[in-house]
């Protein structure tokens, strides 16, 4: 049979970093591909290029036997290539049906709009997929399972015969995603061909035939999934032992140091109640956008909850957080929030690590205080986190995505909090600095602070953890020590809840 | 207040912006000077006012081409001024008008092209051209004199049917905008692009498949063509080149299309809101004149006005 | 070509600031051109006349450092004038004004920091809005016509030199030593680096972020009415059009003095070059006989060609 899409030698980089290592993929015609990797392992980026998106740095692209390129996501499109973006990449301003054909909206005999066209065909594709959205409804009123779908009908209604869906399930619940994967099945015996990006093993397993994994941007394999379990696709992706990459668990437990009653995320949302104490690392599992983040954030003035008491070593937290004053506050209080961005929302990037590191114990000082250098204790978390970098002056953003990760939670270490709050500790770093951030906040915890973290990788809670909270549809529908717990008990709990 | 009546004042959950509230706010101002002054209703000031509101209104409307996508041109109202030192050059017509527009698109595709390609702010980049404009038409005409084209004088103070000529450009002014702005894959495409730069995501319209940087461009060339529209309109009024005429008119734009609900993060509004925001503009004006306001005050009420509407459209990231 | 620009001497180089080079480039012009002006006392009083544009660029740089801007020092300069000069205060001392200048400014500084840290308000519109709003309540006030005279000892003070050295050149050169000093030792001055290079990180850091910006116009308008101060001494008389270009002007020096629109990054020196550039600039544009509109198109080719010099840097590092 004839390769669809040939990508071979595919490489990428950003900055200083190779997202993109000679990766090559081959897309069969009639074939549904899983692409497998954790956080950061270049799927996306690998995606993009076929998108149009990114250009690749080297390496060629062949469709139907013919090398093509693409400047942009609309070549891309034109030549059969459709994508489900991983973002929720909808326009809020626009109507369902405009967004459905942005780019290549039909139009009349006068040169306007053809709205009622658009309309027709948009309320057709939603009726497929089982919606009932009036096609003039504007995107930013719709929920965000909705907006998934609007996404999904959009990508698979184009006239394409690639489909690449990255997460689409992301934000759906079971039954939504029985439909979608009735829909995948149908492009398949259409002949088309499907790259699957996603988290869940088992929707890999019940509509993918084949495989690729990627690892730190580099091609692991490409298998038949009828070759593979469960367990030898995790260890794939994994490339070790599971047990290697996890610090030992200590035992005991000691004082209650961060405690919440009654929390409700909103107004419809049930109440619910978790504490953590000092020495434990606890995880908030569950599917992405279930109120994992809202209820992080809230605790740091970052999200509006509806109510609820927070205790800190003790005192009282007075709910809603201020929005500005808030991550200082919380800091006074002893709590660093590391967030889940490191470009945007953590680190500066055009500035040195001994900046980005120190800032954290300026924020504590007086403006018109003198700023202390703070080389002692920059060059002692730099050593004690084994940062590479050419000493401390070297900038952020030419640092290995690891050793960036390590400067982040370097700042709040620096600054000696008792409680951290975290954001997907390891996304986008490597395997090598993963087990060292998994070291480095067990170590946290030993000395006696306390570590709140949610992730999208409900394999390094499981291994990272000693409890972790199950949360679904923005309460704690279950908790479980993490020693004993599975991928398949945490879904299990989020979906039954 | 009921719900819906509330949505449409606010203009929430639709993308054409509050345009309702300022047309409330027009129809109370003609009622309050309609009462308070005698001249007002005269069929005399009324025209007199549309023939003043017109070069407003056709610079808010190019402006607003730029303000959808997220964007401002500050470079509008010297090119109204330099406009009319051309148009007062010693030439023919027919060569001189199509000159003003050549030169004007020419401003915006510079605009459009450092902003797009060059990677500069769009404010600094309008900001800079705005003083190199200037300058050029210091050098043309240091201070105002000269005559324009007849036909420019006849297009814009003659009656042609019995109905004076500002009401024809009106018309035709709104009759493109319109076709432009919502009647058109390219208005579409504005909006979207404004959409996704007021969500944060610079790209998202690219995305889709809209050639966004070009689609940009073009903001920049409506806008600059129509502010050079509204120069050859008030070289019409003025007979002579001014190299004064537009000052702070990009301001007194900027003001209009925000009173008329278009949010200057880009991807909401409507022609008829910026209409509407040129009217109560130009409403305010003349009722200050009727009611012999100092002008240097008006001036200050003005100033003050644009800090209030852009004050009230609350953005997510500070800056410039 | 793509291999010379990544090379690290081109690459250092393009870190310079260009005001460097263009202050270089216009001494080599003045010397070749006009030699016999380029002796302390003329050069002296030449760069006496912008010492309120260099003392006004250290507010400028300062907001431009936390991606903002401030376009209200015209109406600044124009409101402390209207006060010395109208008789609104008689027989006031000289601390007085200086009071009433440094409160005022402040004061300003202060309201368009809110305005843009706190309501998020476009700072270009929110200041030129302020400008306006000043502008015309002076005008208003003096009936369009230049107001009065100015205490005679503003102008005796701005007259007195050190040695050969214009005392309001040391006054600036002195201004701007302790703006470097509070930039470069202060906690401020990292919170100020912090968000200019990304506010959304600042926050997550714990720098008060809207604290910073608005205490940054503060501090912008404190200094815009000590540039006030200095502008009034130097003219001496009450004015209604004075001082209205210094805030383009101290954009374009500051722009070309290094700091750069939503990058945060760049020093005091730079900008200071970048004044002292557009005072050869305009000897050597007077020399050639070029008047104020050659001088219109030369600050707006300047703003835009170094906004598109660090454009085109920035889209090629990322």
């Amino acid at each position: 049979m004839v390769n669809l899409i040939e990508m071979s030698n595919i490489s990428k980089s950003f900055g200083g970093n190779l997202a993109v290592d000679r990766v090559s993929l081959e897309l069969l015609p009639g074939s549904v591909h899983a692409l497998m990797g954790e956080n950061g392992a270049g799927k996306s980026t690998l995606m993009k290029i076929l998108a149009g998106v990114h250009q690749p740095d080297r390496g060629s692209i062949r469709k139907d036997g013919l090398e093509i390129a693409f400047a942009s996501p609309g070549e891309a499109l034109e030549s059969g290539i459709s994508t489900v973006f991983q973002e929720l990449s909808l326009l809020a301003n626009l109507t369902i049906a405009e967004n459905m054909f942005l780019g290549r909206e039909p139009v009349t005999r006068f040169g306007t709009v053809d709205y009622r066209r658009m309309n027709a065909e948009t309320r057709n594709a939603l009726g497929e997929l089982g919606l009932t959205l009036d096609p003039e409804t504007l995107v930013s009123e719709l929920s965000i399972a909705e907006r998934q779908f609007v996404e999904i009908a959009h990508g698979i209604k184009a006239d394409a015969s690639i489909f690449i869906l990255d997460e689409p399930t992301a934000a759906l619940n079971a039954a939504d995603v029985e439909v979608l994967n009735r829909h995948i099945r149908r492009l398949r015996d259409e002949g088309k061909a499907v790259v699957y990006i996603s988290h869940r093993m088992d929707e890999i397993f019940a509509i993918c035939d084949a495989v690729t994994v990627l690892k730190d941007g580099k091609l692991i394999g490409t298998r038949p999934l009828s070759e593979m379990t469960p367990a030898s696709l995790i260890a794939m992706m994994v490339g070790r032992e599971l047990q290697d990459l996890f610090p030992p668990r200590e035992k005991a437990a000691g004082d209650e140091i961060l405690s919440v009653e009654n929390f409700r995320i909103d107004t419809a949302s049930k109440a619910f109640s978790l504490h953590v104490s000092k020495g434990e690392i606890v995880a908030l599992a569950g599917l992405e956008g279930q109120g994992q983040q809202k209820f992080l954030r809230a605790l740091v003035g970052q999200f509006q909850p509806f109510g609820g008491t927070v205790t800190i070593k003790g005192k009282g937290l007075s709910l809603p957080v201020g929005q500005e004053g808030g991550i200082r506050q919380l800091q006074a209080a002893g709590v660093g929030f590391v967030p889940e961005d490191r470009k945007e929302e953590g680190l500066f990037l055009g500035l040195p690590v001994e900046h980005n590191i120190a800032i954290g114990l300026h924020a504590r000082a007086r403006e018109l205080s003198v700023a202390k250098g703070h080389r002692n204790t920059v060059a002692d978390v730099m050593a004690s986190m084994n940062v590479k970098a050419d000493g401390p002056s070297a900038i952020v953003g030419s640092l290995s995505g690891g050793n960036q990760q390590k400067v982040l939670l370097g700042r709040y270490l620096a600054a000696d909090m008792d409680i951290l709050l975290i954001e997907e500790p390891t996304r986008g770093v490597d395997i090598g600095a993963k087990s060292e951030i998994y070291g480095l906040l067990r170590d946290f915890a030993n000395k006696g602070g306390a570590v709140l973290v949610l992730s999208r990788e409900t394999i390094e809670l499981i291994g990272l953890c000693d409890r972790i909270y199950v949360i679904h549809d923005n309460t704690v529908v279950s908790e479980m020590p993490a020693a004993s717990a599975t991928e398949h008990d945490i879904l299990d709990a989020a979906l039954s809840a | 207040m009921s719900r819906s009546i509330r949505r449409l004042m606010t203009g929430s959950q639709s993308r054409q912006g509050m345009w309702m509230l300022p047309l409330v706010l027009a129809v109370i101002i003609c009622v309050f000077l309609a009462v308070r002054t005698e001249q007002f209703a005269n069929p005399e000031n009324l025209l007199n006012l549309v023939a003043q509101a017109m070069p407003l209104v056709i610079t808010a409307i190019g402006q607003m081409f730029v303000v959808v996508v997220g964007g401002l041109d500050l470079s509008v109202g010297s090119l109204i001024s330099f406009t009319t030192a051309i148009l007062a050059l010693d030439g023919p017509g027919y060569v001189l008008i199509p000159a003003v527009f050549i030169l004007a698109a020419l401003v915006g595709a510079t605009n459009g092209f450092v902003v797009t390609r060059l990677n500069v702010h769009p404010i600094i980049a309008t900001l800079a051209m705005q003083y190199i404009i200037l300058g050029i038409t210091r050098i043309l005409r240091p201070v105002s004199g000269g005559t324009v084209p007849d036909v420019v004088i006849w297009a814009v103070s003659e009656t042609f049917l019995g109905v004076p000529m500002p009401v024809y450009w009106g018309l035709f002014v709104i009759l493109v905008a319109w076709k432009l702005l919502h009647g058109s894959r390219f208005g579409l495409h504005l909006f979207a692009i404004g959409g996704g730069i007021a969500s944060g995501v610079q790209d998202a319209a690219r995305n889709f498949g809209v050639a966004d940087k070009r689609t940009v461009v073009l903001a920049y060339v409506c806008s600059s063509c129509f502010a050079a529209l509204a120069g050859v309109f008030l070289a019409g009024r003025i007979v002579s080149g001014d190299p004064n005429v537009g000052l702070l008119f990009e301001l007194d734009a900027i003001t209009a299309v925000a009173i008329g609900g278009t949010q200057l993060s880009g991807g909401i509004g409507s022609l008829q809101g910026t209409v509407i925001g040129a009217a109560v503009l130009a409403l305010l004006s003349n009722g200050m004149n009727l009611t012999n306001v100092s002008p240097f005050i008006q001036t200050a009420i003005k100033g003050s006005l644009l800090l209030l509407v852009v004050g009230l459209q609350s953005r997510k990231k500070m800056g410039l | 070509m793509a291999a010379a620009l990544n090379n690290a001497v081109v690459q250092r180089v393009t870190r310079i600031p260009p005001a460097y080079f263009v202050f270089a480039i216009l001494m080599i012009i003045l010397w070749i051109a006009r030699p016999h002006m380029l002796n302390a006392n003329i050069l002296g009083i030449f760069i006496r006349q912008v010492a309120p544009l260099g003392v006004l660029v250290l507010g400028q740089l300062l907001v431009m450092r936390v991606k903002s801007i401030d376009l209200s020092g015209g109406g600044v300069i124009l409101l402390v004038n209207y006060f010395i000069s109208s008789g609104l205060f008689p027989g006031a001392s000289v601390a007085f004004f200086v009071a009433l200048a440094l409160a005022t400014g402040t004061l300003i500084g202060l309201f368009n920091g809110v305005m843009v840290a706190k309501r998020r308000v476009s700072a270009v519109i929110v200041t030129l809005a302020v400008s306006i709003i000043l502008v015309g309540f002076v005008q208003f006030l003096s009936s369009g016509k230049p107001p009065g005279d100015v205490p005679s000892v503003f102008n005796d003070i701005y007259n007195t030199k050190l040695g050969p050295v214009p005392t309001p050149v040391i006054f600036w050169v002195f201004l701007t030593a302790i703006m470097a000093l509070f930039l470069s030792k202060t906690v401020f001055g990292r919170y100020v680096t912090s968000v200019g290079e990304n506010a959304e990180a600042a926050h997550f850091a714990g720098v008060p972020v809207e604290r910073t910006v608005i205490l940054a116009h503060m501090i912008a308008g404190f200094i815009a009415a000590i540039a006030a101060l200095v502008q009034t001494a130097s003219i001496a008389v009450g004015s209604v059009r004075v001082g209205l270009d210094l805030p383009i002007l101290a954009v374009a020096a500051t722009i070309l003095g290094g700091v750069v629109f939503g990058r945060g990054e760049g020093g005091v020196w730079g900008p200071f070059f970048g004044v002292l550039s557009f005072a050869l600039l305009f000897v050597v544009m007077t020399t050639f006989g070029i008047d104020e509109p050659g001088k219109l198109i030369a600050q707006g080719l300047i703003i835009l060609l170094a906004a598109i010099f660090y454009g085109v840097r920035t889209a090629r590092s990322n």
